[in-house]
């Protein structure tokens, strides 16, 4: 894994600095809108099934994105399988939200969010901790479950319960932007890009450079070993569990922005998409299939996660029909076929293919010359 | 003032006594050997001063102060490291990284790391790295994948890893155990090395008397879960309930 951890640092020996680093993805994330909406789009009418991307999906993935970042920093590095983490998304989600009515600015909601979602990520981490392997993961399960009941019930008041969050009043960003505006006006290839998706994607990035330094710290080295060898880390004069309890709390951090952005995005929020189990399972299998310990590749498996659960769900397929709901049998399948032909996920998966790729080109090309 | 002293140390697993009453004194600067038959509780001795296992009763003070029951890193953190008996390295990271964690290890307290902070930025971590690596003559290697390294390499990464945390004593458990006899020359160079020019204590496990009494200073020996003496390698090796006890009457 210690090539992975240096992910974005060094590649084949380079050091490539932080700008390679924030360019690259920049790019990447100027690209996403026009592939999933206007390449896909083409794709699908070419063969005839909406394949293509609705305008808000981007954004969405992104949050998402951002969520298991910091998840795969918890899961990916150190191994501790949280079962939980939407205990932080939707804290993230409901703060922010509640916040919105005092003051609509969206940077104030998101700092918000994300740090009422560390607070409380500080008790439990630091239960939950104590515990390894499948115990932890209860734990953690179990905290979040408490929160979707507290959600449901008690929490009412502030959640609205069942009925779902619905009065978010997100007001301009830096209170002169229209979120929903489109950055350049006037130009149609231009729309997508809303100073939603900008200030989304920016945080991104900041996701990325963050997470990328954590991971080239003392700290990516001391997580690393603790997903090797607990024992061995003590033995070398470091406390185990503040460091495993650092992990977790960081973790924490992304998901709790992400959830403050899903709710600016979707203005709305149910106990089911903020604390419910399966979407802290959500985050596992995003993180999983695009390849939990590799820093850029949990967000390959929020694409293909959030790709299939919107654009796959709507497709209609002769015989079969539609899909809907049975989306998630699709993604079943997915999940199932990608694990099978990359056990690391699809990220890394690619990544070694490529390799493979070059040093075959390469080596064809010695016995030429 | 002894460095390390153990006073009454015992530890029962269930109805077994695997460390029955030990009180040892170990001087700054020395070697101290332990032997004694498989099962004599050499390796439980050594945990229960490590912090990996809590003595039933009895203490240890170390540099006069009582360490008995802390953890395992607060332990370390005070200067007593430890090689494992079976290689316990960090098997997907490389060598290099193996060790500068065990450095990082041994800078803790002194400053808090910084989040951000490219860890290759840190000069002294990387320095020690540099000289842990080549005292085990490890450094060629430094790039490999711990778990790709042939076994007698992985028990001298072993030993780097303990060293990097800077000890005052080093507990080494049966160290030479799966090596070559050119990598065990090698080991005992080292130990020998240590001991002169860092000053260090060690206090080795082992098994091949040849290196027990070319290194040792003193030699104690353990039989089932007791002391049954500890004296200056002459002396054991003259000393007959020993030679009853555990060298069966060899001659060495
Ligand atoms: N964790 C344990 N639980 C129960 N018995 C143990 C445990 N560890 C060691 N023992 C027993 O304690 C005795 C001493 O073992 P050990 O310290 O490993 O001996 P040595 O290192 O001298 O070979 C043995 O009888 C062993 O079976
Ligand atoms: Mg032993």
């Amino acid at each position: 894994m210690s090539t992975e951890a240096e992910e974005g640092g060094t590649v084949g020996g380079i050091d490539i600095s932080d700008s390679v680093l924030i360019a690259g993805n920049a790019v990447a994330l100027f690209l996403l809108p026009w592939v999933l909406i206007d390449v896909f789009g083409m794709v699908g009418e070419v063969i005839d099934i909406a394949v293509g991307g609705y305008s808000g999906l981007p954004s969405l993935i992104i949050i998402y994105g951002i969520v298991v970042i910091g998840y795969n920093l918890l899961l990916g590095y150190t191994g501790m399988l949280s079962f939980g983490h939407a205990a932080f998304f939707g804290t993230g989600a409901y703060v922010a939200g509640v916040v919105s009515g005092t003051t609509g600015s969206p940077l104030v909601m998101i700092l918000a969010g994300t740090v009422v979602a560390t607070l409380i990520a500080w008790p439990i981490g630091w239960i939950s901790i104590r515990r390894t392997g499948v115990y932890f993961a209860v734990i953690t399960l179990t905290f979040g479950q408490m929160l979707y009941f507290w959600a449901l019930g008690p929490g009412a008041w502030l959640t609205n319960g069942d009925d779902g969050f619905s009065s978010v009043q997100t007001g301009q960003l830096l209170g002169t932007f229209e979120l929903g505006a489109p950055v350049v006006g006037g130009i149609e290839f231009l729309s997508v890009y809303t100073w939603e998706y900008l200030m989304i994607a920016t945080l991104a990035i900041v996701a990325l450079w963050t997470a990328n330094r954590i991971l080239n710290s003392p700290y990516g080295l001391i997580f690393e070993a603790l997903g090797q060898n607990q024992q061995r880390v003590s033995f070398v004069g470091l406390d185990v569990s503040r460091y495993k309890l650092m992990a977790f709390i960081i973790s924490a951090v992304f998901a709790g922005a992400g959830g403050a952005l899903f709710i600016i995005h979707e203005s709305y929020i149910h106990p089911n998409t903020a604390y419910y189990w399966i979407q802290s399972g959500d985050f596992v299998i995003m993180t999983v299939l695009g390849g939990a310990g590799s820093l850029v590749g949990p967000v390959f498996g929020a694409f293909i996660f959030e790709y299939v659960a919107n654009v796959i769900s709507g497709v209609s397929l002769p015989v079969i029909g539609s899909i809907g709901s049975l989306w998630r049998i699709v993604l079943g399948g997915v999940f199932v076929v990608i694990i099978w032909a990359f056990p690391k996920g699809i990220y890394p998966g690619m990544r070694d293919a490529v390799i493979w790729i070059v040093d075959r080109v390469r080596n064809r090309g010695g016995e030429q010359g | 003032m002894s460095l390390l002293q153990t006073t009454d140390l015992v530890k029962q697993f269930g109805g077994l006594t695997a460390v029955d009453g030990v009180s040892l004194s170990i001087e700054r600067g020395t070697v101290q050997a332990i032997i004694g038959p498989n099962g004599a509780g050499k390796t439980t001795f050594i945990n229960c001063v490590s912090g990996l296992l809590d003595p039933t009763s009895g203490s240890v003070q170390f540099n006069g102060d009582d360490i008995t029951g802390q953890d395992p890193h607060e332990i370390v953190q005070q200067g007593i490291s430890k090689s494992f008996q079976t290689a316990s390295i960090f098997p997907r990271m490389s060598v290099a990284e193996n060790v500068q964690i065990a450095a990082f290890g041994a800078e803790h307290g002194s400053f808090r790391f910084n989040f951000l902070k490219r860890r290759e930025s840190y000069d002294a971590v990387q320095e020690t790295t540099e000289r842990m690596l080549r005292s085990v003559d490890l450094w060629d290697d430094r790039n490999i994948q711990a778990q790709n390294l042939p076994y007698g390499d992985k028990r001298r990464l072993e030993i780097a890893i303990a060293l990097a945390s800077e000890p005052e004593l080093l507990f080494m458990d049966e160290p030479t155990a799966g090596m070559s006899p050119e990598e065990t020359r090698q080991t005992v160079d080292l130990i020998e090395n240590l001991q002169e020019e860092l000053g260090l204590t060690i206090v080795l496990v082992e098994h091949d008397m040849e290196v027990i009494f070319r290194v040792s200073d003193k030699i104690a020996v353990l039989h089932r879960g007791s002391i049954i003496a500890n004296a200056a390698p002459e002396e054991i090796r003259g000393d007959e309930q020993v030679q009853e006890a555990y060298l069966g009457g060899a001659e060495i």
